[in-house]
């Protein structure tokens, strides 16, 4: 008995540092980035390094918003998103509802058409979206980011999934007081739907906010960049200002940050809804 | 001049009255030509509404916005890549593929590109490229490692978190779980810092412990193996709240069951939770896998694909030849070619995923 205690102590044990350690390992790159983005740069360079954040990250941000408007390219990424997200819910949530509640001729050819398209990665796309948009002189737009993604398979197959679970004899009820389809969608259907709607939401900001290959190609002028875009420029430049890069890594990371611990269980539904697709 | 202003005002004051009043009345009036108007809007509005098609047909007005999207920005493309990989590229498009005319109405499809058809070979010249297959090599090499090395640390940690003893669990969670919010690029740039030879903390790290600066940048092993580090870094919670929500839906009673037969720890992960995870766990395992093969932002910012190319991955490849040297027909042939192995990959996971 004394034995078995002292084993699952030991074994308590083993489990809580484990746990500690990879605490640390996920935090020291967060640490490192505030310590480097808040350290003047002739103290960043001295060796051993500074592990205590300086003061300095308004001056340190000042240089950076000299060299690139960081605060524009904050705007563009935001604007872009949420833009982003507002566009594909209603889309998605309005294609899933009529695949979840009506009837109609194709149905089944049609949603297993656009759900084909899950299995195929985004970066098939670049390429003749590229060509596409050069044709409409779509490039170094706004639109040309938005756009072609706002029709997202992920989005409709989560929204027709979710849809299913209203039940008929609610929709049937609002149909005899008079309501048009339309009403019965936004008024009824939609309402019930908030949870799966705020985790699609975080699905699809996420995603329009990481997304790299695609604005790298179509964005041109320093005024149109995304945070991705900008970042990369940074890092590109004949001399690497570490310093000012973490700035802007801090300003691209810590209102997520901020945004996941305020919305952490929207985030791990999104996370679970994302990945989990039955 | 003060009673000028004073006459001034009183004459505004008077003036403003006036207008108050014909305000009023053009209001009225107004509201009263307008009633009828509104009554036909009304009605107007009324007869749309038993105009809207019905049931059966309404459907289609919901899915139009989101198909029209679909047809041009997604399926249109994913065929357009497929024929452009038979073609060589040679310019954007000047003429026009398509024109009718018809007096008042002129239609023009525009000509997209111009090229020139090569058959297959694109395909045969992918096939005899040392970069491609580079690019393939070291895509596979971060995928052999990465993947099982974060798949397990997810593990580790989501049993872990699972344990009845442990407190604090949702701290725990949530500290883990943070670099899931972290932007690709921007915690790539924090990893070319950390991993810097000169200034970065890690080799600062190795050296208060009497390890030699390792040149984590600039050696193609090691290189590789920062690339492995920084996804792994950003993934491994992403996983863990997968698998931590697949171990939440093993029923207690199993384990209890088990505890009865006098099972070990060590059995009742093998013989209760190995077997019960198991569709999550392979899902997991798949979903890194097509992760990894798209991996891009990170070579991209930390690695820049060297040094002489020991990192490239294949999206990688694929943007070089299509954006840089404007090969975008060769560059599309590499793309159907990931495309294909990738999609083998997501048709296996949609197998697992639904298999539960």
């Amino acid at each position: 008995m004394r034995e078995q205690r002292r084993k699952d102590a030991v074994w308590q044990f083993l489990t809580y540092a484990f746990v500690v350690t990879m605490v640390v390992v996920m935090m020291v790159p967060l640490y490192w980035m505030l310590v480097a983005a808040t350290l003047p740069q002739e103290q960043f360079l001295q060796f051993p390094p500074r592990l205590i954040p300086g003061t300095a990250f308004l001056d340190n941000f000042a240089a950076l918003q000299d060299r690139l408007d960081f605060v524009r390219t904050i705007r563009n990424s935001v604007l872009i998103a949420v833009i982003y997200t507002l566009l594909s819910l209603v889309l998605c949530s309005m294609a899933g509802f009529a695949f979840a509640k009506y009837e109609f001729k194709f149905k089944e050819p049609i949603f297993y058409t656009i759900l084909a398209t899950l299995v195929l990665p985004i970066q098939l796309l670049v390429i003749p979206l590229f060509l596409l948009m050069a044709q409409l002189d779509w490039t170094n737009t706004f639109r040309a980011i938005i756009l072609p993604w706002a029709a997202n398979p992920i989005g409709i197959f989560l929204m027709r999934q979710n849809m299913k679970s209203i039940p008929d004899a609610l929709l049937e009820s609002a149909r005899m007081d008079g309501a048009t389809e339309f009403q019965i969608f936004y008024r009824i259907a939609l309402p019930t739907m908030r949870s799966s709607l705020a985790a699609l939401a975080i699905i699809l900001f996420l995603f329009q906010w990481d997304l790299f290959l695609y604005p790298l190609v179509i964005l041109e002028s320093a005024d149109m960049y995304t945070i991705p875009i900008g970042l990369a420029q940074l890092t590109g430049f004949q001399r690497i200002y570490y310093d000012q890069i973490m700035v802007a890594a801090t300003l691209a990371i810590v209102p997520m940050v901020v945004l996941f611990l305020v919305l952490q269980k929207q985030f791990v539904s999104g996370i679970l809804a994302g990945s989990l697709k039955e | 001049m003060a009673t000028s202003d004073e006459t001034d005002d009183r004459v505004g004051q008077a003036y403003r009255r006036r207008l108050r009043g014909a305000v009023g009345r053009a209001m009225r009036q107004s509201r009263r030509a307008v009633r009828p108007l509104w009554d036909r809007f009304r009605f107007a509005r009324q007869d749309l509404t038993a105009a809207t098609p019905t049931l059966p047909r309404v459907a289609y007005l919901f899915i139009a916005p989101f198909f029209l999207l679909f047809s041009v920005f997604l399926a249109f493309p994913v065929f357009y890549t497929l024929y452009l990989s038979f073609f060589e590229y040679q310019g954007v498009g000047q003429g026009s593929l398509f024109w009718i005319d018809l007096g008042p109405v002129y239609l023009e499809i525009p000509q997209i590109a111009q090229l020139n058809f090569i058959g297959l070979g694109n395909y045969a010249r992918l096939l005899g490229n040392e970069l491609f297959w580079q690019s393939m090599f070291n895509t596979s090499y971060i995928l052999v490692i990465q993947v099982p090395l974060m798949i397990g640390l997810a593990l580790a940690l989501a049993l872990a978190l699972n344990a009845s003893f442990l407190r604090l669990k949702g701290v725990f969670r949530t500290a883990i779980a943070l670099p899931v919010s972290a932007n690709l690029v921007a915690y790539s740039t924090v990893f070319l810092l950390l991993f810097n030879e000169q200034l970065g903390f890690l080799n600062y790290a190795l050296a208060g412990v009497g390890l030699g600066p390792v040149p984590w940048l600039t050696d193609a092993f090691w290189a590789r193996n920062t690339i492995i580090a920084a996804v792994t870094w950003r993934w491994t919670g992403y996983n863990m709240i997968i698998l931590l929500a697949g171990l939440q839906t093993i029923p207690q009673q199993l384990y209890e069951a088990a505890e009865i037969d006098g099972a070990n720890r060590w059995e009742k992960f093998r013989y209760v939770t190995l077997p019960q995870l198991k569709p999550v766990f392979l899902f997991v395992i798949v979903l890194s896998t097509i992760g990894t093969f798209k991996l891009f932002a990170e070579p991209y910012v930390i690695t820049g694909g060297g040094p002489t190319n020991s990192t490239i991955t294949i999206v990688q490849y694929i943007y070089r030849q299509a954006f840089v040297n404007f090969n975008l027909g060769y560059a599309s042939a590499l793309t159907v070619v990931f495309v294909a192995v990738v999609s083998a990959f997501s048709v296996a996971q949609i197998k697992i995923g639904g298999e539960d």
